[in-house]
C-alpha cells in the first residue's frame, strides 16, 4: 500500500487515528464513570513501551485524578512451557497498597506474561486491580485473563504502530496497521 | 493547601504546537538513517507520545529513562542517579531528548553529559515548555514549544505531588488565600 519511507511494508490500515481516537473516548468515559464515586486513589499503570501512546491518550479522557505509573517487564521461556519467568526491569515508583490500580496494554494475546504480572500486583494489596487493553487477540489466548476494558477485538494478524513494534520501530505510526510480508522489506 | 488550576494553554495550543515541532524535527532529521527519541520518566511521556506521532521519517525508536537527582536543593554540586536506564545502545545514532518542562537545567545537563559518553551521532533536546528565568546550568535546547513564566504548573504531564499529570492542558496552579 505504502511507498513512504516511514511506514514501508504495512499493507493496511486496520484502525485509522480517527477510529481509535473515537474508541479511546469511549473507554475514558466508562472508565470515568466506573470509578467516579472510589474515595482511593486509581493508579493507572503503564507496561512500557507497548502501551505509552495508548495510555498517554487513554489518560487524556478520564475525567477523575489519576497517578501514572511505569513499569518494564521482560519474560523468559520458550514456546513449549505457557508458565513464563517474568523479571521486573523496571518497578513502579509508588505503593499501589488500598488503591485501584489500572493496568494498560497494548494488546493481549497468549496472556503469559500479562497473567503474572497481574498476579504480582495482586500481592500488593491492591483495593482493585483492573486490565484495560486496546487490542485483544482471544484466538492466541493460552490462559485465562479477565480483561474489564477492551478497545477492539482483532483476528490473529501481524499488526503495529500506535505504540507496537517491529524490531523497536513503527511505534510512532498514528495508526494501527498490519505487517505485510516480511522477507519483502529491504534494509 | 488550597488551590485551584485554571487553564493556561490549551489542549489546541498545545496540538498546533506539537505539530510545529514534528515539522521542524522532520526537516532536520530528513537525512537521518536512525532518529531515538528518549523521554525522560515520568513527566515527559506524553508529551513524547504526541510528538513522536508527528515524525514522518523512518527508523524510529522510542527510549525511556528515569533520573533522580539527589543532592539539598541549595547546593550547585547536585547529582543525578539513573533508576532506569535506556534500553537500546545509542551509539552513531541521532538522539532528542524529550523534555516537559526545563527550568534549573541541572538534571537535563547531566543527562546530557551521561548520554554523550556513549558517542551518538548527535544529541540535541526538545521540550514543551521552558522557564528560561529559572536556568542555572547551560543547556542548549535546539527545539522550544513555548516559554512561560516562572509560574506553578500542572498538566500534560506535569505534576503537583504525582496529581494533575492527565490534564489535557497546561493549568496554572492558584493557591488559594485560608
Amino acid at each position: 500500500m505504502s511507498k513512504k519511507p516511514w511506514d514501508k511494508g504495512i499493507v493496511k490500515v486496520m484502525f485509522s487515528e480517527e477510529e481509535i481516537a473515537v474508541r479511546v473516548k469511549e473507554l475514558g468515559e466508562e472508565i470515568t464513570r466506573d470509578f467516579k464515586d472510589v474515595e482511593e486513589d486509581i493508579v493507572v499503570v503503564c507496561l512500557l513501551k507497548g502501551s505509552v501512546i495508548f495510555m498517554s491518550d487513554l489518560c487524556r479522557t478520564i475525567k477523575l485524578p489519576l497517578v501514572m505509573d511505569f513499569m518494564t517487564i521482560s519474560s523468559y521461556g520458550n514456546e513449549f512451557v505457557s508458565t513464563k519467568e517474568v523479571q521486573i526491569k523496571k518497578d513502579l515508583d509508588e505503593s499501589i497498597m488500598g488503591k485501584h490500580v489500572i493496568v494498560v496494554e497494548d494488546i493481549v494475546d497468549s496472556g503469559n506474561t500479562l497473567k503474572t504480572v497481574l498476579k504480582m500486583l495482586g500481592n500488593r494489596g491492591p483495593k482493585t486491580v483492573s486490565l484495560c487493553t486496546l487490542l485483544n487477540k482471544p484466538s492466541r489466548r493460552e490462559v485465562e485473563v479477565e480483561v474489564q476494558y477492551v478497545g477492539f477485538e482483532i483476528p490473529d494478524e501481524f499488526v503495529l504502530g500506535y505504540g507496537l513494534d517491529y524490531m523497536q520501530e513503527y511505534r510512532n505510526i498514528p495508526y494501527v496497521g498490519v505487517m505485510g510480508d516480511l522477507s519483502k522489506l529491504e534494509d | 493547601m488550597k488551590y485551584s488550576v485554571e487553564v493556561m494553554i490549551t489542549k489546541e495550543e498545545i496540538a498546533e504546537k506539537v505539530s510545529e515541532l514534528g515539522a521542524r524535527i522532520n526537516e532536520k532529521y530528513k537525512d537521518s538513517k536512525e532518529l531515538v527519541l528518549i523521554a525522560l520518566l515520568r513527566g515527559s511521556v506524553i508529551f513524547m507520545a504526541d510528538l513522536a506521532r508527528e515524525l514522518k521519517l523512518k527508523n524510529i525508536r522510542l527510549d525511556f529513562m528515569t533520573v533522580s537527582s539527589y543532592g539539598s536543593s541549595m547546593t550547585s554540586s547536585r547529582d543525578v542517579k539513573i533508576k532506569k536506564d535506556i534500553e537500546d545502545s545509542i551509539r552513531d545514532k541521532d538522539v532528542i531528548i524529550v523534555e516537559d518542562l526545563i527550568d534549573t537545567g541541572f538534571t537535563l545537563s547531566k543527562v546530557v553529559e551521561i548520554l554523550k559518553i556513549r558517542k551518538p551521532k548527535s544529541l540535541s533536546i526538545c521540550t514543551l515548555l521552558d522557564k528560561p528565568a529559572r536556568r542555572e546550568a547551560d543547556v542548549k535546547v535546539e527545539f522550544s514549544g513555548f516559554t512561560i513564566p516562572d509560574e506553578f504548573i500542572v498538566g500534560y504531564g506535569i505534576d503537583y505531588a504525582e496529581k494533575h499529570r492527565e490534564l489535557p492542558y497546561i493549568g496554572k496552579v492558584i493557591i488559594e488565600k485560608e
